[in-house]
């Protein structure tokens, strides 16, 4: 177990290096340079914009500190690779460096402000995906060709078809407006989120509408996993052995079909935890979540470099340690797993 | 809005008699409807409250690089500046600073400051002055500030921002309460650089404690901050009772941060917000439901919306570098074409003006019109045909987002109605102002807020040709000429005569299409007893108030 | 889903991974593997209904030049003349979905929407099968290195959060619907890869193979007349898949203001320009919603029924 363990770990480095890497490609090549940027369409004057970039360690220095200049008089520009070195051995540090566009602030700072509200929407959201659509995935299946069956299947196809950010708008319009002015406010849901102290309802009230909108599709896959898994199970022969010896078939099922059912549908769960902790770009937009997604993407488009490396970073790292712990916690779930250097098997 | 930075306030005219107004409003009010909904914490039995204020996300809330509109807002209310603009007498009015006098050169400002104290009980003297405006041009500073030029004509400024010099030599702590500023040369609208909220005074926890300082400033204002600012979400901040002027009404403000003036508004309508603006689309509308102002500027219950005009202009930017836009004819085809007051009707409902020459009226309402900003499609069909011009390529260019789309769609509209074939470039903000700044555009937009609204202050920065903000990549010898030479005419009248000399000369080449003039479309909630928000987009929180 | 589908185990696109394809068959089985796929199809009532509803669109999005603009008016340009008084129209029988803004007729700009959703879905797709081919048959025909250093390269790939990484490569790019296709483009190929790879290593060692070696073809001729008529099932559903997965992907990219250009419509920037709208005028971004449910829909399930007509398998990881 420890040597698998060790060997994901070691896998995960060229991946995490070419990541970084094409993060820092894309910066030198995206148009808008993130210094002139910081003062908007004013222009910063030349030397505030030379003192930027030697807080930045865009441009070389030498030990005292000086700006080191070219034949032509102009500042040397650090090269690309020399920054990555320094970026990778900040990270050993644990230094994600400080933002261009949020003044001063360091990347770790902001990222720490942000991922309580990413993660525990995603938490919400896990849960409600977790409880709806197994539950879903099961009726769907035990109940087979049912009613139940066919709206399970339908509701989930429509849901995977529908753009988020969609259903979010249609959630806001009924239960912030319809509701609303249909009940004269007497019930209604907040359509953005406000967690500050002078806030009009209670800080959980604002998670329903978006974690509702960012488990929607998730939901709809967990149940159609369920409930092909289920379906497969009892055709298998140990249960159809167990139902010839007379168990019942709710006792089969709960006792027997159900857990390896549910091996797939772990794995997409926490697949997806980790899809989550990125935040949903387009679902925080939606409802003004001041969480990873909505930074990332501001960071994006103000071309606020290390907190869109830093994000990504992080992202990356925790999809790693998500993954492996999934992939762990199958030897616990099925006993016929095993890890052995041939590396996982299924 | 292009031009968000915030560089103080001027005016030598009364834009408003806002004050009055208010003031028998406020009298009458206090009997309005009550809100359906109110703010769970706020105690409700006093009449102060906690007002809740729309913001979008700062960039900086410590003074040091108070740049845009929103941070602005915010240190406004955390800090007291020297001296501060009143907008009701129209004149410079003293703030943290009791009195000031000149020296006779002109170059020389000796402030006496008041008895104060920051919101940790350190006392507010010379020595912070010094302190708070070092830092906007200190290059040490984990990050350095952005705003410094507003110190650029101060002794030693270059030296200092260069790392060259331990201090700016020309800010100079007499004693505790003496404050002397030297200037490299005269400038006699100095008094007005010092109105700006970064040139506020910082206690030494500014340097000894950076990063908490960034987020929770500790300043000299009407409030002080209550906990940190919370990125992407709110900054509170509550009545500070230690203030040296008459207190605030109000108990607390709650700026809270939403992504766009739409789901500011949607928070507004569900009795979460006291003050937002009104998005386009929506503006004839929420007008009705909840009225006009009487002066633009004042808020009170049933007159809750501002449409006041400010001192801002929309204009297309034409790159004369381009070798299509060279051609006069072009540009005049072009800004015939174009059918502002449509514009201004269906985008903007009205509320904002069509844009016939560079001044906004309330900056000067004198000045002639160009021939060639209006709308007259015959005569743009006429040099289209007399010049062979038609199926001319243009590209229009624009940060994505900001509502820019539906206005260059109509500019399309009107420019292919008279045969131009027109093509638009949507671009990210960040690419957009990149492709300004290397000229790799044909024609572009631009909205020009004034740093002060003088009318240099629209002449010269688009118009000279070294000018930074000169986008059009205008160069006319003439012009330059007679900016610097109205730039040093003492006179008032006969330096605006000069100013519209120079508007009539640049309206002749076209390197802009003005296209229409700014106006507040902001709405307060019932709640508002009164708030002034003046034409610069300052809320005079410390005044206002809320029905108990 | 309708009583055929029963290993309908489906994931996201990017968990569908080593499909144990049909088995290695000669040919000539080949076709007759499509016409029993084709018989079998037919009786799926729900990939019927997709399928027609596909044409549909597609056949509206083709022609619309010939009838639309003389119905609706023009989808673009707008008439400055009589712009504020057409403006916001709730629908009505002259503009079924009303208008926009601008006066322009919300149906009219939902049919041209059609094209930049259909144009995205085939050619994004059609750009990511493509590299995922290329990528898939180096890996597993030539395999050792060749197999570590593309494999390595699709986890980088898959790795990367993917909305992040599409909004990146935009602004990189640039906005516009040529760069949108390149980034979603460009960015899918990672699963199409491996969906071939074990594909092609699943069919690499069967006997004919072997002879057609043996015989003395080229490499490139084993892999284009030998292995890829036996795994083109599984890219076939695959692809079918990746499609909504591509409309989906462009609306979001244009309610963020970087995908279409205006004034030009998609069906996500219909619906960003609509929310402004949304407690007074919410047809303006129900009706592109609509438009975007509808049609992804209908290629899942015809994804759906062609993956068990075909009888792919699509094992989870």
């Amino acid at each position: 177990m420890g040597k698998y363990i060790l060997k994901r770990v070691i896998q995960f480095i060229p991946v995490f290096l070419g990541v970084t890497l094409i993060l820092f490609a894309l910066e030198n090549i995206v148009p808008g340079d993130p210094i002139k940027l910081m003062a908007g369409e004013k222009k910063l004057d030349a030397q505030t914009e030379l003192n930027l970039r030697v807080t930045y360690h865009l441009v070389e220095t030498d030990d005292a500190g000086n700006v080191v200049y070219d034949e032509s008089g102009n500042p040397v520009e650090t090269p690309l690779w020399k920054r990555y070195v320094m970026y990778v051995g900040g990270l050993v540090q644990g230094d994600l460096g400080t933002s261009y566009q949020r003044k001063g602030q360091a990347v770790s700072d902001i990222l720490l402000s942000k991922y309580p509200y990413t993660i525990k929407l995603a938490v919400v959201a896990i849960i409600l995906e977790t409880i709806v659509g197994i539950g879903a995935g099961m009726i769907s299946a035990i109940k087979r060709y049912s009613f139940w069956d066919v709206l399970v299947t339908l509701v989930t196809s429509i849901l995977v078809a529908m753009p988020a950010f969609w259903l979010g708008m249609l959630l806001q319009l009924f239960f912030g407006v319809v509701l609303k002015n249909a009940t004269g406010g007497g019930f209604y849901l907040p359509v953005s989120a406000d967690f500050s102290p002078y806030a009009e309802f209670q800080g959980w009230v604002y998670y329903i509408l978006p974690a509702v909108t960012l488990a929607a599709v998730s939901t709809a896959y967990t149940a159609r996993i369920m409930r092909s898994q289920l379906l497969e199970v009892m055709n298998q022969d140990y249960i159809r052995t167990a139902r010839a010896k007379g168990l019942s078939r709710r006792s089969v099922i709960w006792h027997h079909a159900l857990k390896n059912a549910l091996i797939p549908v772990v794995t997409y769960i926490g697949n997806d935890f980790g899809a989550m902790m990125a935040g949903a770009i387009l679902t925080e937009t939606v409802f003004n979540w001041p969480g990873v997604g909505n930074e990332t993407y501001r960071a994006i488009s103000q071309r606020d470099w290390p907190i869109v490396l830093g994000s990504v970073t992080v992202i990356v790292v925790l999809v790693m340690v998500i993954n492996l712990i999934v992939d762990v916690s199958y030897a616990f779930l099925d006993p016929r797993i095993r890890f052995d250097n041939s590396g996982k098997e299924n | 809005m292009a031009l968000d930075r915030f560089g103080g306030v001027v005016s030598r005219r009364t834009f408003v008699q806002g004050g009055l107004a208010a003031s028998a409003l406020a009298a009458l009010a206090g009997c309005g409807k009550n809100s359906s909904s109110t703010s769970g914490s706020t105690d409700t039995a006093s009449a102060g409250g906690t007002f809740k204020f729309y913001i979008s996300d700062p960039v900086a809330i410590d003074p040091y690089n108070l740049q845009e509109s929103e941070g602005t807002q915010v240190g406004h209310c955390l800090f007291d500046s020297l001296v501060s603009y009143d907008w009701t007498k129209s004149e410079v009015v003293p703030a943290a600073a009791e009195s000031w006098t000149v020296s006779d050169d002109g170059t020389v400002f000796t402030f006496t400051l008041k008895e104060a104290k920051f919101h940790n009980g350190d006392a507010v003297d010379a020595a912070s002055f010094k302190r708070g405006w070092e830092r906007l041009a200190d290059p040490s500073m984990e990050t350095p500030g952005e705003i410094g030029y507003h110190l650029a004509p101060v002794a030693g400024y270059e030296a200092f921002s260069k790392g060259e010099a331990t201090e700016i030599t020309g800010l100079v702590a007499k004693d505790d309460k003496t404050f002397e500023v030297t200037l490299t040369d005269p400038m006699a609208d100095f008094l007005i650089v010092c109105c700006h909220p970064g040139l506020a005074p910082v206690p030494q926890a500014a340097l000894d404690d950076p990063a908490s300082f960034l987020l929770s400033p500790i300043g000299n204002g009407a409030f002080k901050m209550d906990g940190k600012w919370e990125s992407g979400q709110y900054i509170n901040v509550v009545r500070n009772d230690d203030y040296y002027g008459d207190a605030a009404k109000l108990d607390a403000i709650n700026f809270s941060i939403q992504k766009d003036p739409k789901t500011a508004l949607s928070e507004f309508k569900a009795g979460n917000m006291d003050f937002c603006q009104m998005p386009t689309g929506q503006i004839k509308e929420l007008m009705s439901e909840y009225g006009e102002s009487e002066d633009g500027y004042t808020v009170t219950p049933g007159k809750q919306c501002l449409t006041g005009a400010e001192g801002s202009i929309y204009y297309l930017v034409l790159n004369m570098d381009d070798p299509t836009m060279q051609d006069a004819n072009v540009r005049h085809a072009m800004s015939l074409a174009i059918n502002r007051q449509n514009i201004v009707d269906t985008l903007f409902e009205g509320v904002r003006e069509p844009a016939d020459n560079i001044f906004p009226p309330i900056i000067d309402d004198k000045a002639n019109a160009w021939q060639y900003a209006k709308y007259d499609k015959d005569a743009a069909q006429k040099i289209m045909d007399d010049n062979g011009l038609a199926g001319t390529q243009i590209t229009l260019s624009y940060s994505s987002g900001g509502g820019h789309e539906d206005i260059m769609s109509c500019i399309q509209a009107d420019l292919e109605a008279v045969g131009f074939s027109v093509s638009q470039q949507s671009q990210e903000w960040a690419a957009y102002l990149s492709g300004l700044t290397d000229g790799s555009f044909q024609v572009g937009r631009l909205g020009w807020i004034a740093d002060y609204p003088t009318m240099d202050n629209f002449i010269y920065p688009n118009f000279f040709s070294t000018a930074d903000n000169n986008y059009s990549r205008y160069n006319n010898p003439a012009v330059d000429a007679d900016t610097l030479v109205a730039r040093q005419i003492v006179d008032e009248e006969a330096r605006k005569e000069a100013y519209r000399a120079i508007n009539d000369e640049v309206a002749e080449d076209t390197p802009i299409i003005p296209i229409m003039f700014y106006s507040h479309v902001h709405l307060g909630s019932e709640r508002v007893k009164s708030l002034y928000y003046d034409a610069q987009g300052k809320a005079d929180l410390k005044n206002a108030e809320l029905s108990a | 889903m309708s009583e055929e589908t029963k290993n309908d185990l489906e994931q996201a696109n990017d968990e569908l991974t080593a499909p144990a394809s049909p088995k290695a068959t000669k040919p000539a089985e080949a076709r007759t593997l499509w016409r029993d796929a084709w018989k079998r199809l037919k009786k799926n009532k729900l990939a019927m209904v997709a399928i027609v509803w596909i044409i549909f669109i597609v056949l509206v999005a083709l022609t619309a030049d010939l009838w639309a603009p003389q119905w609706l008016g023009d989808p673009t340009a707008a008439d400055s003349t009589t712009m504020t008084a057409n403006s916001r129209l709730a629908p009505s029988l002259e503009h079924p979905f009303g208008t926009d803004t601008l006066g322009r007729d919300v149906l009219c700009r939902v049919i041209y929407g059609a094209r930049v959703s259909l144009a995205v879905g085939l050619l994004a797709t059609a750009i990511s099968t493509a590299i995922g081919l290329v990528m898939g048959a180096v890996a597993a025909y030539y395999g050792g290195i060749w197999d570590t250093i593309v494999m390595r390269l699709a986890d980088i790939f898959m790795a990367f959060p993917y909305t992040l990484f599409v909004i990146a490569m935009i602004a990189v790019l640039g906005n516009g619907i040529q760069n949108v296709f390149i980034a979603i483009g460009l960015l899918g190929w990672p699963s199409i890869a491996r969906v071939f790879r074990s594909a092609i290593l699943s069919v690499k060692e069967s006997d004919y193979v072997d002879a057609a070696r043996a015989m003395g073809a080229s490499d490139l001729r084993i892999i284009a007349r030998h292995i890829f008529p036996n795994s083109v099932a599984s890219i076939v559903v695959y692809a079918t898949m990746s499609i909504g997965g591509a409309i989906l992907t462009e609306s979001s990219l244009s309610f963020l203001g970087m995908g279409v250009v205006p004034p030009d419509p998609s069906w996500g920037n219909l619906i960003s320009d609509g929310q402004t709208y949304l407690a007074t005028q919410p047809w303006l971004m129900i009706m592109p919603g609509l438009a975007i449910l509808s049609t992804v829909l209908a290629f899942t399930l015809l994804g759906d029924g062609l993956r068990d007509a075909l009888d792919v398998k699509m094992k989870d990881a």
